[in-house]
């Protein structure tokens, strides 16, 4: 990492600070409220302003003009614009004070609109009082304003992709097909996450098999060079910053090796069951196995934590594939990008809930999938407890909209579409069985609206609630009872199938990766975009990509938009040499900082360290890479020895006192 | 107490940039209003807010003083409004020791999309506040003192 130093040095071009202040008339948005005039003489007269002047527009380009020569003229070193606030025009006005050989960050902007015109309107004698105060506080602030010089850091071009899910193997193959190396670490042993095994997805009306998507991304990917794929594999480290980051990633031992020809007869052999977590549950499998039909990289896998390592399978192999003495290897990679496609877990009904996991006869969305897809464990056969199901009645929202003390708040936005693709189902191969929807919501929204009419037609019987329904298991019968919320009468449904349209939640090793990769996460427990209109799958630390259901729900389509944004977000930062970097970061006061640690302890970042000054004695240092700039070492040092650039004691103190200076 | 009659107390906000500072603009931008007694220092989080800046705005003359960041969970900088949560729990004890009443000083979770919220709590505390009258911090120190 070549990151040049903060410069702290020459805080100004000449001792004497001399500062203009710049009041915007924004057309009448300021100047219609606020005496524009009675606030610039105003300004003119607080200390250390040498000039003060009004524009109807200040962006505009004779305002930036104005400003510009204005600094050369007066010799200003400070620049205050009173006018909207810092989000939009910020940039303008820094690449103004640079154009007139000032250093940018020897500005301040006060938003006088935001903050006074527009709110106070009717008080324009308040509004000019407040728009005076906030001048003085900024022209105070500025006083102290320090030049910053913005940071720069090289960009190693390799990108890390976690997860390898739909979501995660299009940012993938896009970057890969950009020309950069990718490396893709999924903890599972096979690529291609939920989407692999949904069953039927809907496309604007024709059918999909979301293991047929899942393929198409494969076929292309194992045979692109750029990419490497590392399955059965968790990031275990992650050190550096945007641009250049060192990961540490974890392959577990996988016993079996790409010599596995899937000839079964290690299967066969094996004498240890489990069910099968790849099939939700429904079915079981050998110690030894494959996920599930059709799966990538084909070749068998060993649960360790099923195995009894007899060592049976070993002796039918034919191709000596297996090796149980496999150990667990690490790998370091170095990328200048990461994208995080970390995907969800289905919510998972507690033991009770609508009867779930007292009957065989209530099953989870995702196990209909399954039972429902060919390459599933009955082979695309409706079977419940070895009966055909006559009576079938899906539950909506179980696990959102608060229907239960469990559930979350939020919509998970897939469940509408993907059970009424399958009750489509249910109707068009089984014609006499009767299919209940009984629901709080139908949000089959944008083009799946389709689906809900064509489930009309085809005889789903649609039954909306308020209150949350009952499931009653009393030996081999269970019943549905629901107040339909339109008739306004209590229907008990006899059910031979209770299908739980369960959502999304957070996987459950969202705070393993929160703490590891450094982002943050949303009150709904998923990992939180910078922002969701300006900042779309970007994650509030530089140089990490937000792609899929990480965010929180998505369909299948919208998780493969968020994985192609993830990529053409990386790709524009992996196709520069050198990145650069807001200095607006943490620096330590050598002199003052004894050491004591407490800073290290509080960043949430990891940026700072404790290094061993020459005496022996304790100093922090600060990696001004890693640092995002929030400055809460500098409200936690007991010395005022660490402070925020910009944001120092000495800038925010007088602002302050300012407050009081009238 | 005062009876507040005529006065006008000042209102000092720390707002991070990220959620209040954002509800502040969009109150803007809404035109919505509130009483113009606040005055707002923006830093990146309310992480940033060093208890000193609080008592430096009583003992200067703020007659109340609100910090204001993102919903925990929620924080643009991973947890900083949590360090936020655990240095005002302190903060507030001190203040009331030294004789500041408890409406003088809030802490409230503003996110970037609840102008009304702003407004709201901004609405209330000045009204408090006002009920409350001047702060007269030299006063209280002496009866503090005296107990």
């Amino acid at each position: 990492m070549s990151s040049e130093e903060v410069e702290m040095e020459g805080a100004c071009p000449t001792d004497e600070i001399r500062i203009g202040v710049y009041v915007c008339h924004c057309g009448l948005n300021i100047a219609g409220v606020i005496n524009v005039k009675e606030v610039v003489q105003y300004a003119q007269n607080l200390p250390n302003v040498v000039s003060a002047k009004e524009y109807i527009f200040m962006c505009s380009a004779p305002g930036q003009d104005l400003i510009r020569e204005d600094i050369k003229k007066c010799k200003l070193n400070r620049v205050v614009i009173a006018a909207c606030g810092p989000e939009m025009h910020e940039p303008t006005f820094r690449a103004v004070l640079e154009e007139a050989g000032l250093n940018p960050y020897l500005l301040e902007m006060v938003s006088i609109r935001e903050g006074s015109s527009w709110v106070h309107y009717d008080n324009p004698e308040a509004a000019t009082e407040k728009a005076k105060d906030m001048i003085r506080m900024a022209v105070a602030r500025a006083r102290n304003l320090e030049p910053l010089e913005k940071m720069r850091g090289e960009v190693k071009q390799q990108a890390l992709v976690v997860g390898g899910g739909i979501a995660g193997l299009t940012s993938a193959l896009d970057l890969a097909e950009r020309g950069f190396e990718v490396h893709i670490v999924e903890k599972r042993p096979v690529l291609g996450g939920h989407a692999a095994r949904m069953g039927q997805l809907n496309v604007e009306g024709r059918k999909i098999a979301g293991k047929d998507l899942v393929n198409y991304l494969v076929e292309k990917i194992k045979d692109n060079p750029n990419i490497h794929i590392y399955t059965n594999a968790e990031v275990s480290k992650v050190d550096g910053s945007i641009g250049n980051f060192t990961i540490k990633v974890k392959i577990k031992p996988r016993y079996v090796n790409n010599k596995c020809t899937l000839c079964n007869k290690c299967v066969e052999v094996c004498p240890v069951t489990a069910p099968n977590e790849y099939e939700y549950g429904i079915s079981e499998r050998k110690a030894i196995f494959l996920p599930f039909d059709g799966a990538y990289p084909s070749q068998y896998i060993i649960d360790p934590e099923t195995c009894t390592f007899c060592g049976k399978c070993v002796e039918v192999c034919p191709e000596n594939a297996i090796n149980l003495d496999e150990k667990e290897k690490e790998i370091t990679i170095e990328v200048g990008g990461i994208i995080l496609a970390t995907g969800h877990d289905p919510y998972e009904p507690p033991i009770g809930e609508y009867g779930y996991g007292l009957s065989p006869k209530v099953i989870t969305l995702h196990q209909l999938k399954r039972l429902l897809s060919e390459d599933g464990p009955t082979k695309g056969e409706l079977i419940i407890d070895g009966k055909r199901p006559k009576n079938i009645v899906f539950i909506s929202c179980v696990g959102s909209l608060g229907t239960t003390p469990n559930a979350n708040q939020y919509c998970s936005r897939m469940c509408c579409s993907a059970s009424l693709i399958e009750a489509l189902h249910i109707r068009e191969k089984y014609p006499d069985a009767q299919v209940f929807f009984v629901h709080k919501d139908v949000r089959t929204y944008g083009k799946d609206e389709s689906l809900y009419w064509k489930a009309i037609d085809n005889l789903v019987k649609f039954v909306r609630f308020e209150e949350s329904p009952k499931v009653t298991v009393d030996k081999d019968e269970v019943k549905v009872e629901v107040k339909e919320s339109t008739i306004q009468e209590r229907l008990v449904i006899p059910a031979d199938l209770v299908v739980l349209v369960t959502g999304m939640v957070p996987p459950k090793e969202i705070e393993n990766l929160r703490s590891l990769f450094k982002v943050g996460c949303g009150g709904d427990g998923f990992l939180k975009e910078a922002h969701l209109k300006l900042n779309p799958v970007e994650s509030l630390t530089g140089g990490i990509y937000l792609a899929g259901t990480a965010t929180g729900p998505k369909s299948i389509a919208e998780s493969i938009v968020a994985g192609s944004a993830a990529a053409a977000k990386a790709a524009s930062l992996l196709s520069k040499d050198t990145i650069e970097v807001e200095p607006i970061v943490a620096v330590v006061d050598e002199d003052k900082c004894s050491g004591c640690g407490i800073c290290v302890s509080i960043c949430p970042y990891g940026a700072i360290s404790l290094e061993k000054r020459e005496d022996g004695t304790r100093v922090s240092k600060v990696d001004p890479m890693l640092c995002q700039g929030c400055g809460t070492c500098g409200a936690a040092c007991p010395s005022a020895a660490i402070q925020q650039n910009s944001y120092k004691d000495k800038q925010i103190i007088p602002q302050i006192l300012a407050v009081f200076e009238r | 107490m005062s009876d507040g009659d005529g006065f006008e107390p000042t209102i000092v906000v720390f707002a991070c940039h990220w959620c209040t500072y954002q509800a502040i603009n969009l109150a803007g931008t809404s035109r919505m209003k509130y009483p113009p007694n606040v005055r707002v220092i923006r830093v990146m989080c309310s992480g940033r807010v060093d208890p000193q800046f609080v008592i430096e705005a009583f003992k200067n003359g703020a007659d109340g003083v609100l910090v204001a960041g993102c919903h925990p969970g929620d924080c643009h900088y991973v947890n900083g409004n949590m360090k936020t949560m655990r240095r005002t729990v302190m903060l507030e004890k001190l203040l009331q020791d030294m004789g500041i009443e408890k409406e003088r000083f809030r802490r409230e979770w503003i996110s970037a999309a609840e102008a009304k919220k702003w407004v709201e709590v901004v609405t209330e505390m000045v009204e408090q506040v006002r009920k409350l009258g001047p702060l007269k911090l030299a006063e209280k120190r002496e009866v503090v003192m005296n107990e």
